[in-house]
């Protein structure tokens, strides 16, 4: 039996009394919480109960709550510029023309408009009796003073070329407006379904950098901002003036979460409405955790972008055509869809949305060939001489760099990519970059082999800045070095036709030639998936080519299924 | 030394450090699959008597990963603890040793540089560099001097008035020979206790930075980046989150017991009952 | 006394310039700036325009010139505006001739890290503290162990992982505790109580996980400088004096044991105001880590400054208070016998 001396007892007997103060610590800081969440359970739990199914019709109110990752700099697009800006923007403020669900150009704050026989005239008709927020009239003066300050020297904005074109702009009387062009301009109808119309009443005495417009807008659309919480939320109510009539959701709540886990997080515990997905949570996750799809609906659309491997034009091998088409050929597109994408997206053989008119239907992407691809680089000059398992001419085996940005599906694409070259003898390297490092000390001085990046697949078909040879300089976007002399006639031909036919056969000309060229290969177009609570209603599917956000105005929340709010009008 | 394993903390912190880097060396001749094999029909298996970890959204063999994984963490620890100790040790002897302005020089950088929060440091530089191994491995570096500095620097302010250095001196010993031979070698306890510790932290902020995008990229594979490219599937891919987790948890653990272990053992100061 | 703070106050003034000069010279190491963001990269954005806008940032100055123009607004105490929010002042808010207010990016920011910190340093040393203790007065044995264990355990858990399980767990299978952000969506209709409450139970996990990571460390402090303390001559001293043990524990040894905590905490002043980027972003609570961490990414130089001088200032701050503190209350020090 062990003697324990006096002193070790009176410290073993503290011993014991300090457990109880530890225990009641965290009782004390854990309690409160304690308390109020089990009022929060039970409420969810009447949640999980609903039966979200019911067919209802059509009514007025609730609330719409998504997330965003990032928060935008400001309100007013032409100068805040990402996407987040936008996005809320788009709610909030009107431009002349929109994009309907077939992505046809169709009016929004006009009604009709003319172009001259010159084709250098566009005379825009505004509707009658058009109100801004605050019950000001909306009129042509709006728009001339739109157009003033995106082309004014001192406003800080990167999106003035194309309006800087007009050389005269006029409001002759209030629901006219009517600009002139040095020379026709067939994107010109795109860059007014893209400016935001600013209300000249409340703009004209303010500085347009830095007034507190920009986080504080008045506009004319279907909602205005009600209160923006720097850093957590935007909430957007109903704009009873609205130019286009009234929405039926009442409120739009846009919660700001950096992490896409935690926006997860969020949708699954119905905190949110609706989400981005990424294609393993649509195509592997929903479908395998049944609590999920009760609740939840999933929509793809075609997305608004593609992805592509370019080569530096200027660099050899890339200059020889027979070398790109090659690696087009060794590359299987479809395993990159199957792979990256999950099978969500579609091959793409031009820069243009399959579907639309301006993709050439006749064309295919290159198919899978590594025996052709093989045959190609022998007969220009690659073969495996030294028996080592890469191809290598004079003496240099061949093999390169692919640089891409960190971006978890171009990276896996890469690696992809990097495998099936391997497998004709191309040993390419992979380097996952920084994106202001990638932009300033590899694409704007030409130092690369070979990239991974995407473009966006435009509404309008003019390519003009990213294939034209005279946009090769730093810091413009044909920086693969492209100069085809028939391509650039084509582009600049396409500028000047008005004429929807006779401009859609010149832009597939232009895609059978780029095709040909092979200057990039064209990867792959991915879907946009969303998902979205199954209480939202009145959303198309499946989606048109515009894509399931066109008629947000229309999805209404059935009032069985709307959430306790606190606030209600 | 008997003392040292006599806590059996530190018999614990030992055997997790010694299995992971045995496990980190074999990793070329366990490993079943490579770690960077894709293969598009086997994307996020569950753990199965295949793949003993599952897979990823690439259908890479997770356990090769963890693997590999292993090898770039405690690189990256050591790497990077071995930059900051060799500076830490150089600037701390200069600073105790000779004292005066060159004292003060020092001591006020170490100051400056421990008034910008660490983390953002290197943040920052990562951001501007681009994120390698390499460049993370120095960053870490040269953020986390500063502590072995001090420590060097206050071993050599009490050891330098001890009469063995004395003796030295009037025996003519060059300063060269003093720090090496006599007061470094005395100094070593809290500077190897220093790099255990640093080599844990070391392997924390890689994970940290993976999951901020700044952290060893791909392809290749680190416990931190495993980890990041499943945070999105947890409730789904659970294999994803719980095997790297796991790992840095055990391997931090295991460098802190033995660090701190080894801090008690060779403290003069703390005598038992 | 006087003479050692008037040292040390003057000392400050080129410690921030050297501070200022490094951040900013790292900053400037790399490659892009504002202009040079994903979002820009547009085919609908033209270079001149981006010329442009670098102009009006000056940033086309050589970077001595931009960093001399800083210094000179910092002179009068101006932290400017921010490059990528649209010109938001970058400190505090600012009063446009419609009277307008638009709040500064650290007045937002800079409250809630403080009181995400020292909520978390309240947890901490609630519970770091009688965990040292208890680990002090059964040296050795399995009480010790476990606390030590579990104390590593908290430092070693990568605190990203950690966060989403419990977020997991807490948010999704059992509606506990609020999954991210700061407020609830009605936060403004609430009673003050019931605001308070909203906040905290949307605090409660990022403080826990800010918590666990410093419970280690004050712990084992804690822990040791007790058993420093506890086998000195004046606790034998006091014992055969025939003191009440808690007398001796609490009234001497944890009195000095505790001595040295006063500069932990002046150190930990840096942390106090760097958020942790980490829990920040996982959470979504628009904090100084997130504002860091974002004006990195876009390359705001302003914000960036801005933050790392705030953090500088307070540093040298905190560090002062700190050696004040500990001089005042250890007596040795105070008596001057003791340098």
């Amino acid at each position: 039996m062990m003697q324990i001396r006096r002193d070790q007892y009176q410290l073993l007997k503290l011993g014991f009394i300090k457990p109880a103060l530890i225990k009641s610590v965290f009782i004390a800081l854990f309690l409160p919480l304690m308390i109020t969440a089990c009022g929060d359970s039970a409420n969810n739990q009447i949640h999980n109960k609903i039966n979200y199914t019911k067919n209802y019709p059509s009514n007025n109110g609730g609330t719409l709550i998504d997330a965003m990752t990032g928060e935008p700099s400001g309100l007013i697009a032409m100068i805040a510029g990402e996407s987040a800006a936008s996005a809320i923007a788009g709610n909030i403020f009107n431009s002349l023309l929109k994009y309907d669900k077939n992505l046809e150009l169709t009016g929004e704050l006009v009604e009709s408009w003319e172009v001259s026989n010159n084709q250098k005239t566009i005379t825009f008709h505004l509707k009658p009796n058009l109100k801004w927020a605050d019950k000001q009239p909306l009129t042509s003066d709006d728009v001339l003073f739109t157009w003033q300050k995106v082309t004014d020297e001192k406003t800080r904005t990167p999106y003035s070329s194309d309006y800087k074109l007009v050389t005269k702009a006029e409001a002759p009387d209030v629901n006219t407006f009517r600009v002139t062009y040095a020379a026709p301009y067939a994107p010109a109808l795109d860059t007014w379904a893209g400016l935001h119309i600013l209300p000249k009443h409340l703009l004209k005495d303010q500085d347009i950098n830095t007034t507190a417009f920009a986080r504080n807008p008045v506009g004319s659309h279907y909602y205005k901002l009600e209160k923006w919480k720097s850093g957590q939320f935007l909430k957007l109510t109903r704009n009873e003036n609205a130019t286009q009539g009234q929405a039926k959701i009442y409120n739009l709540l846009s919660r700001i979460i950096p992490d896409k886990a935690a926006q997860f997080l969020e949708l699954s515990a119905d905190n949110i409405d609706s989400m981005g997905l990424n294609p393993i949570q649509y195509a592997r996750i929903f479908p395998s955790r049944p609590d999920l799809n009760k609740n939840i609906a999933l929509y793809k659309e075609l997305g608004n972008s593609y992805t592509y491997l370019g080569f530096n034009l200027k660099r050899k091998p890339f200059d020889d055509i027979r070398v790109r088409q090659a690696i087009n050929y060794a590359i299987n597109k479809q395993e990159i869809i199957d792979g990256v994408l999950l099978g969500l997206g579609e091959p793409v053989a031009s820069p243009y949305k399959p579907g639309t008119r301006w993709s050439n239907p006749e064309l295919k992407p290159y198919p899978y060939n590594p025996n052709k691809a093989k045959a190609l680089l022998k007969a220009a000059g690659y073969e495996d001489h030294d028996g080592d398992g890469i191809l290598d001419k004079d003496g240099k085996p061949f093999t390169f760099e692919i640089l891409t940005n960190q971006n978890k599906e171009r990276e896996m694409t890469g690696v992809l990519i990097q495998r099936r070259l391997n497998e004709i003898g191309i040993k390419a390297n992979i380097r996952v970059l920084e994106w202001a490092s990638f932009l300033g000390r590899f694409i704007k001085p030409k130092e690369f082999d070979v990239v991974v990046l995407g473009w966006s697949l435009s509404l309008d078909p003019d390519q003009y800045s990213i294939w034209h040879s005279s946009q090769q300089a730093p810091g413009q976007f044909n920086f693969i070095s492209y100069s085809n002399p028939r391509v650039d006639k084509l582009l600049e031909a396409g500028r000047l036709e008005l004429n929807s036919d006779k401009r859609m056969k010149i832009y597939h000309e232009f895609s059978k030639i780029l095709l040909e060229d092979s200057p990039i290969v064209f990867l792959s177009a991915g879907y946009g998936l969303t998902a979205i609570h199954k209480r939202v209603r009145g959303i198309s599917n499946p989606a048109p080519p515009a894509g399931i956000g066109y008629n947000t105005y229309d999805w209404y929340i059935p009032s069985a299924y709307a959430r306790n709010e606190i606030s209600e009008y | 030394m008997k003392k040292l394993f006599a806590n059996p903390l530190v018999l614990v912190g030992f055997t997790i450090i010694v299995s992971i880097l045995l496990l980190a060396i074999t990793a070329p001749l366990i490993a079943p699959y490579d770690p960077n094999a894709i293969d598009v029909k086997a994307i996020l298996l569950s753990p199965s008597s295949q793949h003993l970890m599952g897979t990823d959204g690439l259908g890479r063999d997770v356990f090769s990963r963890m693997l590999y994984g292993a090898r770039i963490s405690l690189m990256v620890g050591f790497v990077a603890v071995g930059i900051a100790t060799a500076i830490g040790i150089a600037l701390g002897a200069i600073a105790g040793f000779y004292r005066g302005w060159v004292d003060t020089l020092i001591m006020r950088t170490v100051d400056v540089m421990l008034s910008i929060p660490t983390f953002f440091l290197i943040l920052a530089v990562i951001a501007f560099l681009t994120p390698s191994i390499w460049n993370i491995m120095i960053v870490i570096g040269l953020t986390s001097w500063m502590g072995v500095t001090r420590l060097v620097r206050a071993e050599f302010l009490s050891l330098r008035n001890r009469e063995f250095v004395l003796a030295a001196q009037v025996l003519g010993a060059k300063d060269n020979r003093l720090i090496f031979t006599h007061l470094l070698s005395n100094s070593l306890t809290p500077i190897i206790v220093s790099s255990i510790l640093g080599i844990a932290s070391a392997v924390l902020v890689e994970s940290g930075l993976s999951f901020l995008g700044l952290g060893v990229q791909a392809p290749q594979a680190s416990w931190g980046n495993i980890l990041t490219d499943g945070k999105e599937y947890i409730q789904f891919a659970w294999w994803l989150s719980l095997f790297p987790g796991l790992a840095i948890l055990i391997t931090v653990l295991g460098y802190n017991l033995l660090g701190d272990g080894l801090r008690e053992a060779y403290n003069p100061r703390s005598s038992q009952h | 006394m006087f003479k050692y703070l008037v040292k040390r106050i003057f000392w400050m003034l080129p410690l921030l310039i050297g501070i200022s000069l490094i951040s900013f010279f790292i900053m400037h190491l790399a490659p892009g700036d504002i202009t040079t963001s994903e979002a820009s990269f547009n085919p609908k954005a033209s270079e001149e325009s981006r010329q442009k806008l670098r102009e009006l940032y000056s940033l086309d100055k050589p970077v001595i010139v931009q960093y001399g123009l800083w210094m000179k607004r910092m002179a009068t105490l101006d932290f400017g505006t921010s490059f990528a929010s649209h010109q938001r002042p970058v400190l505090w808010q600012t009063k446009d001739k419609d009277g307008n207010i638009t709040l500064g990016m650290i007045q937002e920011a800079l409250p809630i890290t403080l009181l995400i910190n020292v909520l978390s340093l309240i947890l901490i040393i609630g519970v770091a503290l009688p965990l040292g203790v208890i680990s002090a007065l059964n040296q050795n044995q399995l009480t010790d162990r476990c606390i030590t264990v579990f104390v590593f355990i908290g430092f070693a858990i990568p605190g990203f992982w950690l966060a989403l399980m419990l977020m997991y767990w807490t948010g999704v299978q059992h509606a506990w505790l609020p999954i991210s952000g700061l407020q609830s969506i009605g936060h403004e209709n609430m009673s003050w109580l019931a605001q308070a409450i909203d906040v905290l139970r949307h605090l409660a996990l990022p403080v826990f996980i800010s918590g666990i990571t410093g419970l280690a460390g004050i712990s084992l402090f804690v822990r040791n400088g007790m058993l420093e303390v506890l086998h000195q001559d004046y606790i034998t001293t006091a014992r055969s004096k025939g003191l009440n043990e808690n007398r001796v524990i609490y009234g001497h040894a944890l009195r000095n044991a505790l001595l040295p905590l006063i500069t932990i905490f002046g150190l930990s002043i840096p942390g106090l105001i760097g958020g942790s980027v980490i829990a920040e972003s996982i959470f979504a609570i628009p904090g100084m880590g997130k504002l860091f961490y974002d004006a990195v990414l876009m390359r705001d130089f302003p914000v960036i400054m801005g933050i790392l001088t705030i953090g500088a200032v307070l540093t040298l701050i905190g560090n002062l208070l700190a050696d004040i503190a500990y001089a005042w209350a250890d007596p040795r020090v105070r008596r001057g016998v003791v340098q």
